[in-house]
């Protein structure tokens, strides 16, 4: 809405007054959006300080006021994204009341919802976590870790339960990260939230046999498509 | 196998008789590569590690490859090309396409059990080492597609599985076998294979047929 001719605003001229607090977390959200872009784009190893601060139109002395180097920045974005992530799945998960395959439907379409909607930083933090050293790389596998507890119920509904492997969980996420990378490898962010019904299949088949899983990856895919 | 072994590189089925690595500079240069990188991981190794791994100059690496990316992909090939030759032959002496799909299975856990710096540069390594590889890596993991699409044949019923179940179990198996690896437990993978073969089998045999088949081949 524009101010009327003659009745010009109150407040002086120049830039918003901002807090101390708001202006660093905004400098710190910047940079690490840079930092994805330019990893998405190009590669870590490739990616440097300079193109980090020239992309987030900060100086040399904010990025180092907030990260030691570029890897503590990337691990400071995987934190967030995964945080993030995580918040998004256990969210769709509980607020799904229906029984337990509707909540792994729920927060897999969470799941691929985000990582369609921040391609850059999915790809960041799934393709090139690898490359980023060890401490990304943990930070990679406890990832997996937060998926297992959604999934461990579905054991209740196996009566060879005692059969299935430990590491089970972990493995069938595993199994549908890397599908979702390969997506985000060859650039095709858009087709992630058709995966629904496949995936929701693979991830249940498991549990419930594949008859229940595919019933409710046809429930899921008229959800994907009406989405 | 393991007494004419030469270097990190598992002489024999690969195509390079002893002779021929000793003469053959780039081959010692890849054999370097894979003992300098099990020591030292793929981003920290230098050229000079290589080098001296290989016991040739430098003049040579750069004769051969124009840097450690170059040098990596060659040995990566090397040992693609060896698994591959490894699961045909199992496969050939396997019957029907389940025991085969296991028999296949058993002989890359075996391979990399064996040799664990292998297992740790193909199976870690290389997804560290920069696009130009990991792009490799996922072309020879989806090598497998077709051979498991063959249990397509053995489903009852009308329905068809979704497009990427093949896609799916090989990125958790790949996980599976990488995490062992990664954790130091590489010598311990084929306690793996009863869980690979079910995960394998599965989607065309059933899950109960298949936990079955999975446990009396993989005993």
């Amino acid at each position: 809405m524009r101010a009327l001719p003659g009745k010009a605003s109150r407040r002086p001229p120049g830039p918003e007054p901002v807090s101390r607090a708001a202006s660093a977390e905004d400098q710190r959200h910047r940079i690490l959006e840079a930092t994805a872009e330019l990893i998405a784009e190009q590669g870590y190893a490739e990616t440097t300080i300079e193109q980090i601060v020239r992309r987030a139109r900060v100086g040399y002395a904010t990025f180092y006021k907030h990260y030691a180097d570029k890897q503590e920045a990337f691990l400071a974005l995987m934190d967030a994204a995964v945080e993030r992530t995580a918040y998004e799945v256990e969210e769709a998960f509980d607020r799904e009341d229906g029984p337990w395959p509707d909540k792994v439907g729920a927060g897999l379409g969470a799941l691929l919802k985000i990582a369609a909607e921040h391609p850059g930083v999915a790809r960041a933090c799934l393709v090139e976590a690898p490359t980023a050293g060890p401490e990304a790389a943990a930070r990679h596998e406890a990832a997996l870790k937060r998926f297992a507890p959604l999934l461990r119920p579905g054991r209740e509904l196996n009566p060879r339960a005692d059969k299935l492997p430990e590491s089970l969980e972990e493995t069938l996420a595993g199994g549908v990260l890397w599908v979702i990378n390969q997506r985000l490898i060859a650039g095709e962010a858009g087709k992630l939230r058709a995966l629904l019904p496949e995936a929701l299949e693979f991830l249940l088949r498991p549990y419930v046999g594949e008859d229940a899983a595919a019933r409710e990856a046809g429930g899921a895919s008229h959800q994907a498509t009406s989405a | 196998m393991a007494d004419e072994e030469l270097g990190p590189l598992p002489a024999g089925r690969h195509g390079f008789s002893r002779e021929q690595v000793a003469h053959n500079q780039r081959e010692r240069l890849i054999a370097g590569l894979a003992t300098a990188v099990a020591e030292t991981g793929y981003r920290a190794v230098t050229i000079t590690d290589i080098t001296k791994a290989a016991r040739v100059s430098r003049r040579v690496f750069y004769e051969n490859f124009e840097g450690k990316d170059e040098c990596f992909l060659a040995a990566f090939e090397v040992v693609v090309g060896h698994i591959r030759e490894l699961a045909q032959e199992a496969v050939a002496d396997a019957g029907e396409w389940p025991t085969q799909a296991v028999a296949a299975a058993r002989a890359v856990l075996l391979f990399f059990a064996a040799e664990p710096d292998l297992a740790r540069l193909c199976l870690v390594e290389s997804q560290a080492a920069g696009p130009a590889v990991s792009t490799r890596f996922h072309e020879a993991v989806h090598e497998v597609i077709p051979y498991l699409e063959q249990g397509r044949g053995l489903r009852e019923g009308e329905r068809e599985l979704p497009p990427t179940t093949e896609e799916s179990t090989l990125g958790a198996l790949v996980l599976m076998a990488g995490r062992k690896v990664a954790a130091g437990e590489a010598e311990q993978l084929e306690q793996l294979l009863p869980e690979f073969a079910e995960l394998i089998l599965a989607p065309y045999l059933g899950a109960e047929a298949a936990g079955r088949l999975a446990h009396s081949q993989a005993a």
